[in-house]
């Protein structure tokens, strides 16, 4: 057995870390949002220059013939500088659908372009309060020639406003709650009938909930039929990647929180002395273990094939209820302080729970991992 | 990365299997399943030890030389997952996990001569005394006095929570040799090669499921030959760490607690639900026991990546973060075993509980250990360093990363 990232996976890694260290410390990422920009057009070039964006796509489309699991490592850097580009998003969800479409013309030319940084899709995936499953997708695809026609609302889409394309996730035939049924659609963001209601996300991210009114989708937009199997693993490498970024973001507020115990002083002494506070640490430091085994093993999985359903409920399940536990630790430690918008603690917070809330809370993973025998 | 222990490592698990399958007799199977500590049933325990030996594999930590398989990290876990998937009684771990690692590295050329054959067979069983009624966690303020007379030492004072002290025929302890300078500086590590010298004394002591696991060993003026000491006089506490570390260290929890929660779900397949249908349909139950399985995996993704050298596990604070991990997941497994058990946890069981009675459970096998389990079970989180101190020693290794 060997849980260690490939010579080449490290200097990938290493390589966007240098970067992220000149570039994306926290004031810098604190002045991206605040200029209103949805991300670091810089950074997204500077991904696409090191290669981030053409790795985890087949050879033949122009990708370095990678997995959205050979992108671990630089996943979990991300969350340590707490970016707010959609590499998720754009390159497992999206990208990934358009791998999915195999040899469809469109699907292909859009591929190139992602890998190379020339354009960024958005996945059109979560309705109503969210999906734990894709099986609960209900938006309607009504069938019209060769194609469909979209009505409805999709919630929630990284990126949407920005993306040169989406990819929508819908329902063709049964109901929610069927696995049966499901399309994955390619959609021009300027068709007609498409709107945006575009927001920043708690943890800095852009997105947006978008509505389509009788949206007219060409049967060569038709990426994947009977597509629900694929939308599982799409959205179980998205879960892989934003877990890695959450571990990223839990492995800073470690950092951070024991540093702040160690110099912190009250009553004369450093907080990190009094018995209650280094036991809170200590229970970080044990979340944080499990979280990252978890990470690396579940990473293992994937690049072997073997990530069961049950696998990834225990990674985003685990993640989720171990990084708000690190997270509300991290605030706790900081005191008065850690309430405030200008320390980083709180944005690290706010990534940690977004992820949880994403997906399929905790809950339902457990009780997922439960009922399974 | 690798997930595969590889074609070699596999064709070795079959071997051990066909052993495991066909070597214990029906009383250690029957040990095993009345296991509800990490010491199982003292006699049968040791008639599987000797079996063992027999076949070589007694010892699989030991190197070869001394007597042990000379496997690697992974054929001992293989090893250790194949043995506790079958309910077999664990060995017992203060010979062949503690004292021998450490007289193997520590001991001198005599004591490893006199002393590794004898735990290496089964022969000898060691009892630890460290503990002292005042002296748990802070070890270091023990008061057992030794005193040099000749070519002995003189032993006064009493140690506690000796376990299986009354089944032991051999003791290893630390003693007080001096009592000035720093408390850790007057410390000496001693090898009793008896526990029956004039003058000592081993009361049992009953514990909450029980049954007599623990003791109280009495020390008035008992004559022990120094030959017995480890190290030099007064050096004893960097012994002592040296073999926490062995009793902190061990890593293949995983495998005994996936069985456990293999075992809770059965049952509540069996167990109505105050709602309708079986207790396994139960939405809240499914949460909880997912929630314990998912801890459980994280222990196992944990156990992979250290047997593995992984980094992670190469912390500072491992063998403490392992300790309260797996003890507190352990804590918790008893838990969801009594509230899958119900009244039935109730009855107390004693003498269904030996092995070889022929007094039949009053429920199944489940219901007969539950409760015992659960009471033993809250020890994990005070043996071995209570996890208070165990978390003491994590939070210093994140302090300590920022001075």
């Amino acid at each position: 057995m060997d849980f260690n990232f490939t010579e080449e996976q490290v200097m990938l890694r290493d390589g966007v870390a240098r970067y992220l260290d000149r570039n994306y410390d926290f004031d810098a990422r604190q002045g991206l949002l605040r200029s209103g920009a949805a991300w670091s057009k810089e950074t997204w070039s500077q991904f696409a220059e090191l290669g981030v964006l053409a790795l985890p796509f087949p050879e033949e489309v122009g990708g370095l013939g990678g997995s959205a699991a050979t992108l671990v490592p630089v996943a979990e850097t991300c969350g340590e500088h707490l970016t707010v580009e959609p590499l998720a998003f754009a390159l497992a969800l999206a990208g990934g659908a358009l791998v999915a479409a195999g040899d469809n013309a469109g699907a292909r030319a859009r591929l190139a372009d992602l890998a190379s940084g020339a354009s960024v899709g958005a996945f059109a995936y979560d309705e109503g309060r969210g999906l734990a499953a894709p099986a609960q997708i209900a938006m309607a695809a009504t069938a019209s020639g060769d194609g469909f026609t979209l009505n409805g609302e999709k919630r929630l889409v990284f990126g949407a406003a920005q993306a040169d394309f989406l990819v929508v996730a819908a329902r063709a035939a049964g109901k929610a709650g069927d696995a049966a049924g499901l399309v994955l659609l390619l959609v021009d963001p300027k068709a007609d009938g498409v709107t945006f209601t575009p927001f920043r996300t708690q943890d800095g991210r852009s997105a947006a909930h978008v509505r389509f009114d009788n949206v007219k989708v060409a049967g060569a937009d038709v990426l994947v039929r009977d597509a629900h199997d694929v939308i599982v693993r799409l959205v179980a490498d998205a879960i892989l990647l934003l877990a890695a970024e959450a571990v990223g973001a839990m492995s800073a507020l470690m950092r951070i929180t024991g540093a702040y115990a160690t110099t912190r002083k009250q009553f004369g002494v450093a907080i990190g002395t009094f018995q209650a506070v280094a036991h809170r640490l200590a229970d970080m430091k044990i979340a944080l273990a499990r979280a990252h085994a978890t990470l690396t093993y579940s990473t293992a999985l994937a690049e072997a094939g073997r990530l069961t359903a049950r696998d990834v409920s225990v990674l985003k399940a685990q993640v989720g209820k171990l990084g708000r536990a690190i997270a509300e630790a991290a605030v706790q430690t900081h005191g008065g302080v850690g309430m405030t918008d200008e320390l980083s603690v709180g944005h690290y917070m706010k990534r940690v729970l977004a992820f949880e809330s994403m997906f399929g809370a905790a809950d339902y993973h457990f009780r997922m991992i439960g009922q399974a025998a | 990365m690798n997930i595969e222990f590889g074609p070699e490592l596999e064709s070795f698990r079959r071997e051990v299997a066909e052993f495991l399958d066909v070597a214990p007799t029906p009383a250690i199977r029957e040990a095993g399943k009345k296991t509800t500590s990490v010491f199982a049933p003292f006699e049968q325990v040791m008639a599987w030890h000797r079996i063992l030996h027999a076949k070589g594999w007694a010892a699989p930590a030991w190197p070869k030389e001394y007597g042990g398989t000379g496997w690697s990290v992974e054929q001992r876990y293989i090893f250790a997952e194949e043995c506790r998937k079958r309910e077999l009684p664990p060995l017992l771990p203060n010979g062949l996990q503690m004292v021998g690692p450490m007289l193997i590295e520590l001991g001198s050329e005599e004591q490893k001569r006199k002393h590794l054959p004898g735990i290496l067979s089964g022969e000898d069983y060691w009892t630890q005394g460290y503990s002292e009624p005042n002296a748990g966690s802070d070890l270091a303020s023990l008061q057992c006095s030794a005193v040099a007379d000749g070519d002995d030492y003189i032993i006064n004072g009493s140690k506690i929570w000796t376990t299986l002290a009354h089944h032991s025929n051999r003791m290893f302890m630390l003693v007080r040799t001096s009592k000035t300078g720093k408390k850790q500086e007057g410390i000496t590590f001693l090898l009793l090669d008896r526990t029956d010298y004039p003058g000592m004394e081993i009361r049992p002591i009953i514990g909450l499921d029980g049954f007599p696991e623990q003791c109280e060993v009495f020390f008035d003026n008992v004559r022990v030959p120094q030959s017995g000491r480890v190290g030099a006089e007064n050096d004893g506490w960097s012994v002592a760490k040296h073999l926490l570390k062995h009793e902190r260290g061990g890593s293949a929890a995983s495998p005994a607690m996936l069985h456990a929660i293999a075992r809770i779900r059965e049952t509540a397949r069996q167990t109505p639900s105050p709602f309708g249908g079986v207790l396994a349909d139960d939405a809240v139950f499914q949460r909880d026991l997912g929630e314990l399985e998912a801890d459980v995996m994280s222990c196992r993704h944990f156990e992979q990546l250290a047997i593995s050298g992984h980094p992670l596990a190469r912390d500072a604070a491992y063998p403490s973060v392992n300790k309260t991990m797996n003890s507190e997941l352990s804590q918790r497994i008893s838990i969801m075993m009594t509230r899958v058990s119900g009244i039935e946890t109730v009855p107390q069981q004693l003498e269904a509980l030996v092995v070889g009675s022929n007094v039949a459970p009053l429920g199944d096998d489940f219901d007969l250990i539950a409760m015992p389990y659960y009471l033993n079970t809250r020890a994990t989180s005070i043996y071995a360093g209570s996890n208070e101190v165990q978390r003491d020693l994590i939070a210093r290794t994140v302090l300590a990363a920022n001075r």
